[in-house]
């Protein structure tokens, strides 16, 4: 596990040393901005409920996580594999799966770090006098996070399959466009109340997981763990694909 | 400290090596030699655990580099042909990042990183940015990264690509220091690096060993075809002067080449030096030796031959010293009577016309204009022609012009 943190510790360094990651972060904090002062204003000052819009609650955030960590991982795999540092890598004293670990929890915390961009707004608005409900904000954090990983372990699979980051960036998307949309699959196959595809297709749902926990502030260990199952889902798969790459 | 075994590689349809097998003692230098395309970096690969064999096994120090691919890697400093390096980092923060997967403590890291930039001579751009060093800086951080865990074995694929001359004679003295302390397998298709670093040669060729020993071996086993070239004015009797040269001991076979100018050129195929005993028979025998040279075939020209797949020059064959025919005994022994009674004076005036021979062409001068060329290889008849005027397409034959 040391070899993991290794390996974060440089992909953290190596994403903030690059411009990619800066241009994302700012895009991403003036557009959440711009979006939050527009829901403030639309509410009629209704800070909870944008605080609320803004971690999960509405769809500017599903864009933002749909569209952000492929961005981040597509270069991790495929850009290394161009270049021939994935030869470095792989043929350093660590795992196949440390490697996957350690790219997995940089692009996360880089996640992390614009998603907790929200505590600004809060402290923003308890200096103003309007103070916010903080458990929410600090539940919403953590799913947006947790979600987050989710995603970024879809893209880190995707990465490990192709040589081009851009093809890599527009596969993960359409791969995590498509897990949102898992339960749009029931109505679409117009599945009868209670069959078993149907129960599952329900379980599977990643908004109504997030939504009915991190939104409103409770953190239930179920849900917690029904992404942290499927980002180690995600990062076996990644790992699994970065060995089959060793026999093309 | 290697040991590989039937190794064998396919992608797809294509055979990248096939039934490779060698072993390399720990502390031994081994150069693979071969045109690209031939399997050397795909064995490298599959060596330092990058890629899997389709069959076929290898050991790293003791090690099956499938089963225990993580121990085999803490034991070998590869550095693969594209020198990987995120380019983004300063150097010292690239060997931090080897060290910390190697797991070294902060400490070792201190005192290690330093001495393997000095060694790699590149200590004083420790603090640069990677992306910006030119190539050859760039391989001196790749080694002093494969260098830095201080690894068993160090398998470097073609470690001195993209240098300039100087850098390349600085790598060599590297490479040769390295060889000292580790197990080196080195892959190369310059020749000169491989004969100058390694002292065994493994020659690669379509994914097979082609040779496999050290250089004097592979000259030897493959090449034979040593052979002393002497150009001399031997007076007319040629035919006398080739039984002369037949005589020497270890001499089989004198093939006449033809004259330059009022120079014989002799080929004498043999196996060991003869200079000497040529050189004072020519004494004795008041030759005025233009060139007394003996050539052995090149690693060059030996991998030339295995990588294009020719077969051995004829003139490889040897034959044996013994087939000298027995009536030149007494010639023999005349001349060794001569070398030890009469010896020679060290020096003497070289008066070409002394000896010259009268003109006796071998081809006549036709009368119609001769087919012109302008020959430019300079070892080729150059000297003993008249350069101001074209040479005759006749052969090498030809009299020269001023002769007639």
């Amino acid at each position: 596990m040391s070899g993991a943190w290794t390996i974060y510790r440089r992909e953290l360094s190596g994403l903030f040393l690059s411009p990619l990651a800066w241009v994302l972060l700012c895009n991403a904090l003036a557009f959440n901005g711009f979006f939050f002062v527009l829901s403030v204003q639309g509410l009629g000052g209704d800070v909870l409920q944008s605080m609320s819009f803004l971690l999960g609650g509405s769809y500017t955030f599903w864009m933002l996580v749909v569209l952000l960590p492929p961005l981040l991982t597509m270069r991790m795999f495929s850009e290394e594999a161009r270049t021939g540092v994935l030869e470095f890598l792989l043929t350093a004293p660590v795992t196949d799966f440390a490697v996957v670990l350690g790219k997995l929890l940089a692009a996360t915390t880089l996640m992390a770090v614009l998603w907790s961009s929200a505590f600004v707004y809060g402290l923003a608005l308890a200096a103003l006098g309007a103070p916010p409900d903080w458990a929410p904000l600090v539940s919403g954090v953590c799913g947006a996070t947790l979600v987050s990983a989710l995603f970024c372990a879809v893209g880190l699979a995707v990465s490990a399959m192709s040589n081009t980051p851009l093809l890599a960036a527009f596969f993960a998307t359409i791969a995590n466009a498509a897990i949102l949309s898992l339960p749009f699959l029931d109505a679409l196959l117009a599945l009868p109340p209670g069959s078993p595809l149907r129960v599952a297709l329900g379980h599977a749902n990643v908004i109504t997981q997030f939504q009915a926990s991190f939104v409103v502030g409770a953190l239930d260990t179920k849900h917690v763990l029904f992404f942290l199952v499927w980002t180690g889902f995600f990062s076996f798969v990644a790992t699994r694909v970065l060995e089959a790459r060793r026999w093309w | 400290m290697i040991t590989v075994r039937d190794l064998t590689r396919r992608f797809g349809p294509h055979t990248a090596i096939e039934g490779l097998s060698f072993h390399l003692e720990p502390g031994e230098v081994v150069g693979f030699l071969g045109p690209n395309g031939a399997g050397k970096s795909t064995t490298m690969r599959i060596l330092s655990g990058y890629l899997p064999a389709t069959s076929g096994s290898a050991e790293v120090a003791g090690f099956d580099v499938l089963r225990s691919s993580l121990e085999v890697r803490k034991r070998i400093g590869y550095l693969p042909e594209s020198v990987p390096l995120y380019a983004e980092h300063r150097v010292e923060e690239m060997l931090d990042f080897q060290g910390r997967l190697h797991g070294l403590s902060r400490s070792e890291r201190r005192t290690r990183i330093p001495r393997v930039l000095e060694r790699a001579g590149i200590a004083d751009r420790s603090r640069a940015i990677i992306g910006g060093l030119s190539r050859g800086q760039r391989q001196r951080v790749g080694i002093a990264v494969a260098l830095l865990p201080d690894p068993q074995v160090l398998i470097l694929d073609e470690p001195t690509s993209g240098l300039d001359p100087l850098q390349r004679l600085e790598m060599r003295k590297l490479l040769v220091e390295l060889g000292r302390e580790h197990t080196v397998l080195l892959s190369s298709h310059i020749l000169p690096e491989i004969e100058a670093v390694c002292p065994r040669v493994i020659i690669l060729s379509k994914g097979r060993i082609a040779a496999d020993g050290t250089k004097d071996d592979l000259v030897r086993s493959l090449g034979g075809g040593a052979r002393l070239r002497l150009e001399a004015v031997v007076g007319p009797d040629v035919a006398a002067a080739v039984r002369l040269l037949k005589a020497l001991p270890g001499v089989g076979d004198v093939r006449e080449r033809g004259r330059l100018g009022i120079h014989h050129v002799f080929e004498i195929p043999c196996a060991q030096d003869l200079r000497e005993d040529v050189g004072a028979l020519a004494n004795a025998k008041r030759w005025a030796i233009r060139e007394l040279s003996w050539q052995r075939p090149s690693l060059e020209q030996l991998f030339a031959r295995i990588a294009l797949d020719l077969p051995g020059e004829p003139e490889s064959a040897e034959p044996a010293p013994s087939a000298a025919p027995a009536a030149s005994a007494s010639v023999q022994l005349e001349v060794s009577a001569q070398l030890a009674t009469k010896p020679p004076p060290q020096v003497r005036p070289l008066s070409p016309f002394e000896s010259a021979p009268a003109p006796a062409p071998t081809s006549t001068p036709t009368s119609t204009p001769a087919k012109i060329v302008y020959n430019l290889n300079p070892f080729d008849m150059g000297a003993s022609r008249d350069l101001s005027k074209p040479k005759p397409i006749d052969g090498p034959g030809a009299p020269p012009k001023e002769g007639t």
